[in-house]
């Protein structure tokens, strides 16, 4: 009997111990701007989800790509028929780590730089990307920013001859995510 | 000759009209959510099976349309570095609900609505990730 005790009680406490540690939203905002000098083309999508681990890095984000609003409805409508093909390709996803975790201290409020690594998915094309973001520490609440700049090409995102000179051919993403403990 | 002059500034005539109508179309903002007929009006639960029985169909019928979903408010988020407002309603479901992201302007309806409330809200599905998501919402009660 006083095993099952044991047993049942290091169950709970492993798994109070391990759901502490991870970090969840369903509102994170992610932003591009895939712009020139002669038009400004940017995005944003408001309801990214992404989870992390603070004990061992691990990070995933996900994102609806008919989620993105835009200021004019051409461009919206341009970016999902024949860029992003969105009906294709629904979703885009970024699966990856934190390499330097365990210089976050979760118990101490303040800003915390972090390194992260993983595969982009864009337009259904997989790609390694690295960059560095932030996490803000306060209380419970965790928020992580990052941004980077991919090659359209390298996601087979095609642009036509007509309007080569309007979009760029990197896009610089921003990403806010305002994680909590998950309870 | 005089054929051939009227042809020319008919010619004329359409080519500034078509400038004019690929200019409008240029500039036209995104259809503002909250004045567009609704193409469905339903619970949050019921949407959410449906997406649960079948995607596919769901988001033939439900991507890209207004619709007004009724639910309990599971969770009002805040979001003070990006001024985002978002709410989860209830579905019954413990792993997933439906999110609705809000127009900027909207976030003070939002900062009145309490956990627990029962509310009506209108805007556009994007899909389904984990919830099924709407976009470009408003309160309506």
């Amino acid at each position: 009997m006083k095993k099952i005790i044991l047993v049942i009680s290091t169950m709970i406490l492993i798994h109070t111990s391990f759901a502490q540690n991870r970090y969840f939203t369903k509102a994170g905002a992610v932003s591009f701007k895939a712009g020139t000098a002669l038009e400004e083309i940017d995005g944003i999508n408001k309801s990214a989800t992404c989870i992390f681990d603070g004990t061992s890095g691990q990070i995933e984000f996900a994102l609806l790509v008919k989620g993105f609003e835009f200021k004019r409805s051409l461009m919206q409508e341009h970016f999902n028929e024949n860029y992003l093909e969105s009906n294709k390709f629904p979703k885009s996803t970024f699966k990856g780590k934190i390499s330097n975790i365990d210089k976050v201290n979760f118990q101490k409020d303040g800003n915390y730089i972090v390194n992260v690594k993983g595969i982009l998915e864009i337009h259904g094309i997989k790609n390694e990307i690295e960059t560095t973001g932030s996490f803000k520490v306060s209380g419970e609440t965790v928020l992580s920013t990052a941004e980077f700049t991919i090659v359209l090409e390298d996601y087979k995102i095609d642009i036509p001859g007509v309007v080569k000179d309007k979009i760029s051919k990197t896009a610089n993403i921003k990403v806010t995510c305002s994680n909590t403990v998950l309870k | 000759m005089k054929n051939w002059k009227k042809i020319l500034l008919g010619l004329v005539v359409i080519a500034l009209a078509a400038a004019c109508y690929g200019y409008y179309l240029y500039n036209k903002q995104p259809a503002d959510v909250r004045k567009l007929p609704l193409d469905y009006e339903l619970t949050a639960t019921v949407l959410l099976e449906e997406f649960n029985k079948d995607e596919t169909a769901a988001n033939l019928k439900y991507l890209e349309k207004v619709i007004a979903v009724k639910g309990k408010v599971s969770e009002v988020k805040l979001e003070p570095s990006t001024g985002q407002a978002t709410v989860i309603l209830e579905t019954g479901d413990p792993v997933a609900s439906v999110t609705c992201s809000f127009y900027d302007d909207e976030v003070d309806a939002v900062k009145k609505l309490n956990k627990g409330e029962a509310v009506i809200i209108k805007g556009k599905c994007t899909g389904k990730l984990m919830d099924v998501i709407l976009n470009k919402c408003s309160v309506e009660k």
